[in-house]
Formats: structure tokens, sequence, C-alpha cells
């Protein structure tokens, strides 16, 4: 495989756990944030500082920027507790937006100019920033994420963040404490995310603040979204579709975000389950093709 | 001094907010959509006023032109998309505003509109008077400014208040339901609540081009943020709540950055506020729920 | 035996007087509570489990005092309610609304993270209570594509998953073809005799009076009258206020 399509995949990967981390909070547990970006940077940033600053080994780097955005996250979740949930969608903006305002005005994590000379990832002696060992490091993190996803949405916890997107008070009906479970969304959500900006920040080998505004948020909202918010396999089709899209059509390059902007606006009028959502058109028709027919009779009589 | 000078400048300031967190409450008062795409509206005013003012060369058709076209997207933006997301939930209408957003904006910055760079707006007060009374002066433009946003919003009270269709408006922001109950045609007062928003929208883009003399395809973006941070401290459909906020956000904006300078950017301070304001007062100031 | 004591419970919204000074006990019966549109009586359930808190009064559950508890934490104490206007988990099969009840005991510790909630001995204790509410042919269907009386029950059949020695009813038989709530007055009576204590709303006065050991009625935020069904049909100043002066 050629350098620059190795590369691409390592793009597409770190966007996949992203997307994926973002569906625990907004897809399962209802929250939706449009601050997501804020834990990418606080991942990066954590994992440039302690290596730049500290000398720091990649695997402490990598550890630590899950487990600090993880703690940042769930701090950062506190506030949303009070808030009604149009409102959460700008607060989560406006911790977004301060994050990157502290990244970018205070000297410690190296101002606009950003953190720069991140050495790249060892292990027993060989170095490697990106090709094939890097993209199987990021491409077993999206395996990671994926179990983690998927192992939380067959547990208690998981039926528990459903229940509290679909109505706070019925689960607060059978036990479920809506405050305890948004913060842990929070916290898991961020910690998987920070666990990508380590990555990204490795692989690039700097870190900026305007990377993490505002926008990418909501290319990482977007992605999930557009996937079929949710489920396992929308967030994921949903990041590969829309971030390796432009990098293999220069049309599209050129007037990405046009495209990027018409394509969600369809997608909601058309199929707002998602592209592999559980109505969505596309699913359907795959579950004809390759699922197995049961009509169970009492689906019938609910007719 | 400075006191009053920079409490004249905030006032300026806050007409243009006021202008926008308007046009966005009365938006969000009745659909309880976050219509991101409000920017967009904004800028595509201010782009048609430059255009139109470039052309005939007179302000005052340049404003009227602008609002026209702002108040037509907007209906359009509503007839077209969120029309058919009433029912939805909430993130679908989010995801199509913002994306909705993104695509204006990218395209007002391809070479054959607005291009990426600035353009300027050299309307220069539009032969209102410069008014110096006592330690404050005030230019002609931003007398212009004030002049504007009052007769607006003036406009904007009797629409809601007198007419038929404004009070219909107040119903269904109370309660959509019950309002279509009783009669209240909730598609023409919604069409009509999106053009008027948004005929204000243009209209501040138009001013703020005017006042900064530059347009360019971003300039939405921070004044839109700051436009939902009004709304909320403001507390939501509440008109006077509005008023009040802008003129408090852009009062603490300008002596913020005036006395302490430059320890965060001077938008970080809205974005502050906001946090603190959802923690410990999430109702807004002022709103009823 | 599970005691419930409401205490000089008064309820204000604004200017608006929900609740004024209710008092009752009740242990281990089916108590019924009456009165006319507005009369606070989903305003006293919410207050009971913990959905609202009283402007003045206590509430004891099993000589515990109920003030301050979330309501999350009053389900766990045994005390289970369903609402007046359904709240199924709309995306979620039936079978999965009632397995939500389930986990009640480990959601607030770190098994939540471990446990699968999908297991056969939690899937047959759900199969049970579908059996006794009669759902068993909705078991795979998602909540929000049932009728009414169908989400009615399951309501209920979700609060029971909970396990609870006290159940709130509100409204259940709201909606109900007189089939079904002969058939829910009959669910009602066996979950009594099972040992349960229960409170039914009921705008229905013949399902009330047939199903209640004792009533209570409630106008205007006061309980004007406390008695068995009978001695509350006689009574005055009931006829009053659901005839007379309203």
């Amino acid at each position: 495989m050629s350098g620059y399509v190795i590369s691409v995949a390592i793009f597409v990967g770190i966007w996949v756990t992203l997307a994926l981390s973002l569906n625990i909070l907004t897809g399962y547990a209802g929250q939706v944030s449009l601050g997501h970006a804020a834990f990418f940077g606080i991942g990066a940033y954590t994992s440039a500082v302690l290596a730049v600053r500290y000398g720091q080994p990649f695997w402490v780097d990598f550890i630590a920027a899950i487990i600090i955005t993880g703690v940042v996250g769930t701090i950062l979740g506190l506030p949303s507790l009070r808030v009604r949930h149009d409102f959460l969608v700008l607060a989560t903006m406006g911790i977004n937006f301060v994050v990157v305002a502290i990244f970018k005005y205070v000297d410690f994590f190296g101002g606009a100019m950003g953190l720069v000379n991140i050495p790249a990832p060892s292990f027993f002696g060989a170095t490697f920033r990106g090709g094939t060992p890097y993209l199987i490091l990021v491409w077993g993190y999206v395996v990671f994420v994926w179990a983690v996803s998927w192992y939380i949405s067959k547990s208690w916890v998981g039926l528990a963040f459903n229940a509290i997107r679909l109505d706070e008070d019925a689960a607060a009906a059978v036990g479920i404490g809506a405050a305890r479970f948004k913060i842990y969304a929070f916290g898991i959500s961020a910690a998987l995310a920070g666990g990508a900006g380590s990555l990204y920040a490795h692989f690039i080998g700097s870190v900026f603040p305007d990377t993490f505004v505002f926008v990418e948020s909501i290319a990482i909202l977007s992605m999930v979204v557009f996937g079929g918010m949710g489920t396992l396999r929308g967030p994921i089709v949903g990041a590969i579709i829309l971030k390796a899209a432009p990098e293999f059509l220069r049309f599209v390059q050129d007037y990405r975000f046009t495209i990027y902007g018409a394509l969600l606006v369809l997608m909601m009028l058309f199929q707002p389950m998602g592209l592999l959502g559980d109505d969505s058109w596309l699913w359907q028709l795959l579950k004809r093709w390759f699922g197995k027919k049961t009509v169970a009779p009492s689906e019938e009589v609910a007719q | 001094m400075p006191v009053f000078q920079n409490l004249s400048n905030a006032l300026v300031l806050a007409s243009t907010y006021i202008l926008m967190a308007a046009g966005l409450s009365m938006v969000y008062g009745v659909l309880k959509i976050l219509h991101v795409a409000h920017a967009a509206v904004y800028t595509v005013g201010a782009f048609t006023g430059l255009v139109m003012y470039t052309w005939v060369a007179n302000f005052w058709l340049a404003l009227f032109g602008a609002m026209v076209v702002s108040g037509v997207m907007g209906v359009l933006i509503y007839r077209g998309v969120y029309f058919y997301m009433l029912d939805a939930p909430r993130t679908v209408p989010l995801i199509a505003s913002i994306g909705m957003f993104v695509m204006f904006t990218d395209l007002l910055q391809k070479k054959f509109l607005m291009g990426p760079y600035q353009k300027a707006l050299p309307v220069e007060g539009a032969g209102m008077p410069a008014l110096n009374v006592g330690v404050v002066s005030i230019t002609s433009t931003q007398m212009l400014i004030l002049v504007v946003t009052v007769a607006l919003m003036l406009g904007v009270y009797l629409i809601l208040s007198r007419t038929r269709i404004g009070l219909g408006w107040q119903a269904a922001a109370m309660d959509r339901e019950m309002a279509g109950a009783v009669g209240v045609n909730l598609n023409r007062v919604v069409a009509l609540n999106f053009f008027l928003g948004s005929a204000l929208a243009g209209a501040a883009g138009v001013l703020v081009g005017a006042y900064n003399n530059s347009v360019f395809a971003t300039m939405g973006d921070i004044v839109s943020y700051k436009a939902f941070i009004i709304i909320v401290l403001g507390g939501m459909g509440s008109l006077p709540g509005v008023i009040v906020a802008s003129i408090l956000l852009a009062v603490v904006e300008n002596f913020l950055v005036a006395s302490v300078g430059y320890v965060l950017p001077r938008d970080a301070v809205a974005f502050l506020v906001l946090i603190l304001m959802l923690m410990f007062r999430p109702h807004g100031l002022f709103g009823r729920e | 035996m599970s005691k419930l004591i409401v205490q000089n419970v008064s309820k204000q919204f604004g200017g608006l007087r929900a609740l004024n000074d209710v008092s009752f006990e009740t242990e281990s019966e089916i108590l019924g509570l009456i009165g006319p549109n507005g009369a606070g009586k989903t305003t006293l359930f919410n207050v009971i489990s913990g959905f609202l808190k009283p402007t003045a009064g206590k509430v004891h559950y099993n000589g515990q005092s109920l003030h301050h508890y979330h309501p999350h934490r009053i389900v766990e104490l045994g005390l289970a309610r369903t609402f007046q206007i359904v709240k199924p988990f709309g995306d979620l099969t039936v079978l999965e609304n009632v397995l939500s009840g389930y986990g009640m005991p480990l959601y607030r510790r770190p098994q939540a993270f471990f446990r699968w909630y999908r297991t056969p001995v939690i899937e047959r204790a759900a199969d049970e209570i579908l059996a006794l509410t009669d759902l068993t042919a909705y078991r795979n269907v998602a909540a929000e594509s049932l009728p009414i009386g169908v989400q009615r029950r399951l309501e209920i059949a979700r609060a029971l998953a909970t396990q609870p020695d006290f159940l709130l009813l509100d409204e259940p038989a709201a909606g109900l073809t007189a089939h079904e709530a002969e058939a829910l007055a009959d669910l009602i009576r066996t979950l009594h005799a099972q040992g349960k204590s229960i409170i039914v709303i009921e705008h229905n006065m013949a399902f009330a009076m047939s199903l209640c050991q004792r009533i209570l009625v409630l106008a205007q935020g006061e309980l004007i009258a406390q008695g068995a069904p009978a001695d509350i049909q006689s009574n005055e100043q009931v006829i009053n206020v659901y005839l007379g002066k309203r």
C-alpha cells in the first residue's frame, strides 16, 4: 500500500474512534454534544505536553491522555446536569470554545504556535511514525473502542443510557438516576476521544489549537448522524465516508464543505435515521439480502 | 471620559446583537429549533447589501433589499427544510441547520460570490447626523445603527402585539398545540416569523458590514454564537429580555476588554458568561419557563 | 408489612395550592384515590414517589422518611409507580422495557458495567411478568407501536419488574375497554393477594368502588373524605363535589 493510502487510513481510523466515542454520549445516552473536539484536543495536548515537556514515552502519554481526558470529561459533564436539552448543545459549544482558547492563550500549551517535536512511539528500540505499524496501532484502537461500545450496549449501563435518552422520568421510575449516567457517558466518551487525540498527536508530531475548534465537533457529530446515530455500524461508516471521500476526490476537495453541508441537509430530509440506521432504506435492504427471514406472529398481532 | 464613551459604543454593539438575537428568538420561540443557519442568513444579508449598494449607491435601498432577500431566504429554509422535521428528534433539524450553515458559508467563499477575502462597504453614515453630547461622541454610522435598530424593533413590536398574526405567534410560542387547536394558522405564523426574524438578521449584517467597513463570508460565526448566548441570558421568547441581555453582554465585553485587556479573547467572555449562566441560572436572567 | 404514611403534605406552585395539608396512612390494602380533575391526585403521587418536593409535610415509608430522596432511590426502597400519560421506552421492545426494571438493584453499583442485561435467568423472570400481565404476545414488539391499552399493561409490568412492595398506579384503566378493565382489576387483586399494597388513582367511579377496599377523596388539593366505598358513596360532601358545586 502506498504511503499516502496508509496515511489516509490512519486518519480515518482516528476519526472512526472519535465518531464511536461521541456515539456513546449522543447516540446511546442522548446527550447532544457539539464540543467533542475539545476532548480530542485535551487528549492530544495531554500527550503532547507529557512527551515534549516531560519526556515521557508514548505509552505513558497514551494512557495518561485517556485517563486525564476522561476525568476532565466527567467534570465538564457536571454542568450538563443542570441544563435543558437544547441548551446542552450550546453549553458544549461553549466548552469547546473555552478549551481551545485556553490552548491558544496559555503559554504552557504552546499558545498559538502549538507544541511541536512530539516524538514517534517506539517499541523495543524501533521507532515508527506512520506506516503500517502505526496503522495497526490505530486500527487496533478502533477495535478496542468498538469493543467497548459493543460491550456497553449489552450491559446494564447501556440499557440505562438508552433509558435516559428516551425518557428520564420513566428511567427514574425503574431506578435509573439520570445524573449518574450522564456523567458516566461524558467520562467514557471523553476518555476514548482522548486516546484518539494521543494517537493523532504522535502521528502528526505536533498539535495546534485550531485543529480542535468547534467546526471539528460539527464534523464528528455529522459523521455519527450521517451514518446512523445510536448504532455501532453507523458511526464507523459515517466516519469512513465523510473522512475518506474528500481525500480521494479532487473536485470534492475544493467544494468539500458545500457538499458536506448539502449531504447533511439531504440526509436529514430523506433518511434522518442515518445511512445505516435501523429504519434506513439501505439497512433494510441489506437485511433483506443477507438476513434471515423472521416474522414473529406477535408482530402481526400488533398490526 | 472613557466610561460614557464606552457605554455609547456598547450600545451600538448591543444594537447589532439585538437585531441578531431578536430574530433568532422569534424563530426559536415557536419551533424550538436551534437555528444555526441564522448566521448564514445574516451573511447573505450583508452580501446583498453590499451588492445593492455598489449597484444603486443608496444605503436605504440596499438595506431594504438585504432585508427582503434575507427574509425570503429564511422562509425558504423553513418551508423547504424545517417544515419536514417538526416532529423528528431534536438532532435532526439541528444537523440540517448545521448543514445549511456549512453549505452557505462555503459557497459564499467561492470566487463567484464573495470570495475568501473581505470587501469594503463604505457607507459613511448615509446621511445620519453625528452627535456630540458632552464627553460622548457618536459617529454618523453609529447613529445610523442606533436609529435603524430602534425603528426595526419598534416595527417588530407593533407587528407582534397589534396584528392578528403577531398575536398568533405569541400564542404559538407559548403552546403550539393549543394555538393550532384554537385556529391559529401555524404555518403562516411560522413563515412570517422566519421572514421577520431573518430580515432582522439581514439588517444586522448590512449594519455591521457598514460599521466595520468589511463584509466577508465567515462574519456570521461569532455573532450567531453570541445571539444564542443572548437568548439563553435573556430567556427564550422574551423580547425585552433579549434587549436587556444584549446590552448587558455588549457592556461587559466592552468594559472587560478596556480594563483587563487581552487575557482571553473578547469572544471567550461571552462563552464564559454562557457556561456560568447555564450552571447557575439555566432559565436565563428573566426568562419564564 | 410496608406502611406508607403521608403527613400534612402541602404542595404549592407559585400562587396555586395543589395540595393542602393532606394526611393519611395505608398498609397492605387496595386504596383508591378519586376526585375531580385538577384535584391534585397525580401531584400527590409525584410527591410520594419523589418527582416533586412537598412545600410542607413529610412522607414516611416503612419508618423511613422519603424527604430529599430522588425518585430512583425511592424505587429501590420498594415503592414503584406508573404514569398517567404512559411513558414506555419507545425504541425498546416490550421485553426490554420490562428488563429495565430488573436492573434496579444494579444501576448504582459497578456491576452495572460488567453484567449483561439479557441473561436467561432474567429473561425467564421477565417472561413470568409478561405472562401475568398478558403481554407475552407482544414480547418482541417495539413499545411505541403498541395500542394504548397494551402500553398501560406494559407500564405496570415494568413497575413490577422492580419487585416493589408498594404500587402507585395512576389511572391504569384510562382508555381501556370494559373487558381490559376487568382483566386489569383481576391483575390488581392478584398482586394484592401476593402481598403488595396498592394505591390506584381512578376516574371511573364504578371501577374504583368495586376494586378498592378503602377510598380517599381529593378535591382542590384537600382530602375531604376517606373510608369504605359504601360510606364514600353516601358522603354528602363527596356528592356535592362531583355533582353540585364544582
